[in-house]
């Protein structure tokens, strides 16, 4: 699978961009190509649905609204004919209802534009390994910290570490993630479930609680911030 | 062929369709009725003719043709209702009313027929009237025959069918006069909405239907359109609004982050200055106004739709538990006391996500401007009056009773409060909310002076009771 040989030589992931405004697609292909991976262009739907069903992809990033064949009806044609690829809707368009409607069409994800590159990157690699990991695990491991996601208990080298049930979810979804960085927008919506902006980083002080609880009294912390992009657990 | 304006108009068609269905209907009628009577007419003559034959078959056998004939006199000069003729064997008269048989050419023993007669009416006019008869053939030989003038009960069927025909054309004419007075009435009534609809296509959004209190469907639909266009009138107001606010609120931001720029340009040909620096700075800049834009951009579609977007019904004290949850940490972690009190299974009708938005922001200004070792607390209750309401109470300085309506306004921070971060946008949307959803926003004092600190501030989003 070229997927999984993508996947193992390193973060290196094979994205299609599928975007009508050609400038921003340059500009979106370059931090991509900077964060290390390898990026293909098709400026509208059409073109984008052909060089999909060529596969291959590890992560389309698609635009809602481009001329030919828009991205809502390119999705749906793909996951129509079976292509699972993992889909990151890009759209300004942010009302709730368009969210729905890209994650109805088959989307996995939804960026509204405009994105900090910090946000798309770590958008993009949490679904290329979420498409990776697709079977049902119940124990989660990440250097020396194991989660039992049946017992609900979590170890640190074997010392056993007490979380509220969110900091359980919480440090579930950056294990999941270990080693890609998480933005604090994507820790809002796919831990807690809202899609707003708080004024105050509400996010960093539920970080800084977990990260007292699973690094305090260990010699290496594993939950690390990553400046101008979120955290990042490493192993 | 262009018709004339009547002539086109809806209800003046329906009415012709419906004259020319009435009258195919009333000339099937009247054929009817006119079949039906005649009909009758010559049952009668005929059943009274049959009687009569019989009563002079009697005579007859009873005192033969002397007797008859002497019957037929008398009936005669009696002025029986019947023409009677009675012929030798040879056919020629013996004696009668009528001078030859209708009949006589015929040689059937007993026959029927329908003939006319010659009278002359009391002007002197001479009247062909049809009539019938019936003539026999008597066992010696004689020829008897027996007929009557059907003429006036005929002509009495043919006045009813002439009165009938009559009573049609008038209904016709009535008709087509009722349509042509309906017609101009809803001629009429169209011609004030079609008047309000050009109007409005023309960029008139003030212009309104007359209601003239018929409350028939005109007014209906008179009243639709009105309601309508004060809907549309709203909203378009609202979005000059909206764009006006969003070109208002931004600009001075972007002036901003564009002075920043030029001033690290001119630093950095000057040979000092970090690039780096101004850079972050100008990223920082950038993400202030996006999170300024989307602020003002939900507020400005919250007031152009004038209600909530896609409201479902929800459980109030669970979205506000998961506010608590998510701000109880930061309270703790600014040294601030927190506490919620909920009443389970609260249930409210509205937008989830901007009522949840709503409770963050009233939460962030709490924290905001709470000073550590105070305290903030959350509620969600019904009050006795069906309504949810969700307050966010703090110990802070609160706000002036003269500043309370005021914080509400977009952009307004109260001097005291300008060291803090953020753009003075979060109560406005709170209002913003508030009003979408038909509810309101209370601000009042806090728990009051309490060791030197307070009075503290007390903002409710009241939502009304739900359905």
């Amino acid at each position: 699978m070229a997927r999984a040989a993508a996947l193992r030589r390193g973060a290196e992931l094979r994205i299609l961009i599928v975007e009508d405004d050609v400038e921003a697609a340059a500009a979106m292909a370059r931090g991509l190509t900077e964060a290390g991976h390898e990026t293909a262009h098709a400026p509208d739907g059409a073109q984008g649905l052909d060089m999909a069903r060529q596969g291959a992809f590890d992560v389309l990033v698609v635009d809602r609204m481009m001329p030919r064949m828009d991205g809502l009806a390119m999705v749906e044609t793909l996951r129509r004919e079976g292509e699972r690829t993992p889909v990151l809707f890009l759209s300004a368009l942010g009302e709730i209802d368009d969210r729905v409607a890209g994650l109805k069409a088959g989307g996995d994800d939804y960026l509204v534009k405009p994105y900090a590159f910090a946000e798309l990157i770590a958008r993009v690699e949490a679904l290329a390994r979420r498409h990776e990991t697709g079977s049902v695990q119940t124990v989660l491991k990440v250097g020396d910290l194991e989660m039992d996601l049946i017992h609900r208990t979590v170890k640190r080298q074997g010392r056993e570490i007490d979380l509220q049930p969110r900091e359980f979810q919480l440090l579930e979804f950056m294990m999941r993630h270990a080693g890609q960085s998480v933005t604090r927008t994507m820790l809002l919506e796919k831990v807690w479930e809202y899609h707003f902006d708080p004024q105050t980083n509400v996010i960093d002080v539920h970080i800084s609680r977990l990260r007292a609880k699973i690094d305090k009294g260990f010699d290496r912390p594993m939950l690390q911030t990553v400046r101008g992009a979120g955290y990042r657990l490493d192993g | 062929m262009r018709l004339p304006a009547l002539f086109r108009t809806t209800p003046f068609r329906l009415t012709l369709i419906f004259l020319a269905v009435f009258a195919f209907a009333a000339a099937a009628f009247l054929f009817y009725i006119y079949a039906v009577t005649a009909g009758e007419v010559t049952r009668r003559a005929d059943r009274d003719i049959a009687a009569e034959m019989r009563s002079l078959e009697t005579v007859y056998r009873q005192g033969g043709v002397n007797a008859l004939n002497q019957q037929l006199i008398e009936r005669t000069a009696d002025g029986r209702p019947f023409l009677y003729l009675l012929m030798d064997r040879s056919g020629r008269k013996i004696t009668g009313s009528i001078a030859v048989s209708p009949l006589a050419s015929s040689d059937q023993e007993d026959a029927w027929t329908a003939f006319t007669v010659t009278e002359t009416d009391p002007n002197g006019a001479e009247v062909r009237q049809p009539a019938r008869g019936e003539q026999i053939r008597l066992p010696t030989g004689e020829r008897l025959f027996v007929g009557a003038d059907i003429g006036q009960a005929e002509a009495f069927v043919v006045k009813i069918v002439h009165a009938l025909w009559g009573a049609a054309a008038l209904m016709v004419l009535l008709g087509l006069l009722g349509g042509l007075v309906v017609s101009r009435n809803v001629s009429r009534a169209m011609a004030g909405l079609n008047a309000v609809v050009a109007a409005v296509r023309g960029g008139d959004l003030r212009a309104r239907a007359p209601v003239r209190g018929a409350r028939d469907e005109f007014d209906e639909l008179a009243q639709g359109l009105n309601d309508m266009l004060d809907r549309l009138e709203r909203s378009m107001a609202g979005i000059r609004h909206a764009g006006d606010a969003i070109a208002h609120d931004l600009r001075s931001p972007l002036t901003r982050l564009r002075a920043r720029l030029e001033v690290a340009l001119i630093d950095l040909e000057n040979g000092k200055g970090d690039p780096e620096a101004a850079l972050v700075q100008a990223l920082e800049d950038a993400e202030g106004v996006l999170k300024t834009f989307n602020a003002v951009l939900a507020i400005a579609r919250l007031q152009a739709a004038g209600q909530a977007p896609n409201p479902v019904s929800f459980d109030a004290s669970e979205l506000a538990a998961g506010m608590a949850e998510l701000y109880e940490p930061v309270c703790e972690e600014k040294g601030l006391e927190f506490k919620a009190e909920l009443t389970p299974q609260l249930s409210a009708y509205g937008n989830r996500e901007f009522i949840g938005q709503a409770i963050a922001n009233l939460l962030d200004n709490a924290v905001k401007y709470t000073p550590a070792g105070g305290a903030v607390a959350l509620r969600a209750r019904r009050r006795s009056s069906g309504e949810i309401e969700f307050s966010v109470t703090d110990t802070g300085p609160g706000v002036p009773e003269a500043d309370r309506a005021r914080i509400v306004q977009r952009f307004v921070r109260l001097e005291n409060s300008r060291k803090e971060p953020g753009a003075g946008l979060g109560l406005s949307l709170v209002a913003a909310v508030a009003e979408a959803h038909r509810g309101r926003l209370e601000i009042d004092e806090g728990p009051g002076e309490v060791d030197g600190t307070g009075p503290g501030l007390r903002v409710a989003l009241v939502l009304p009771r739900p359905n």
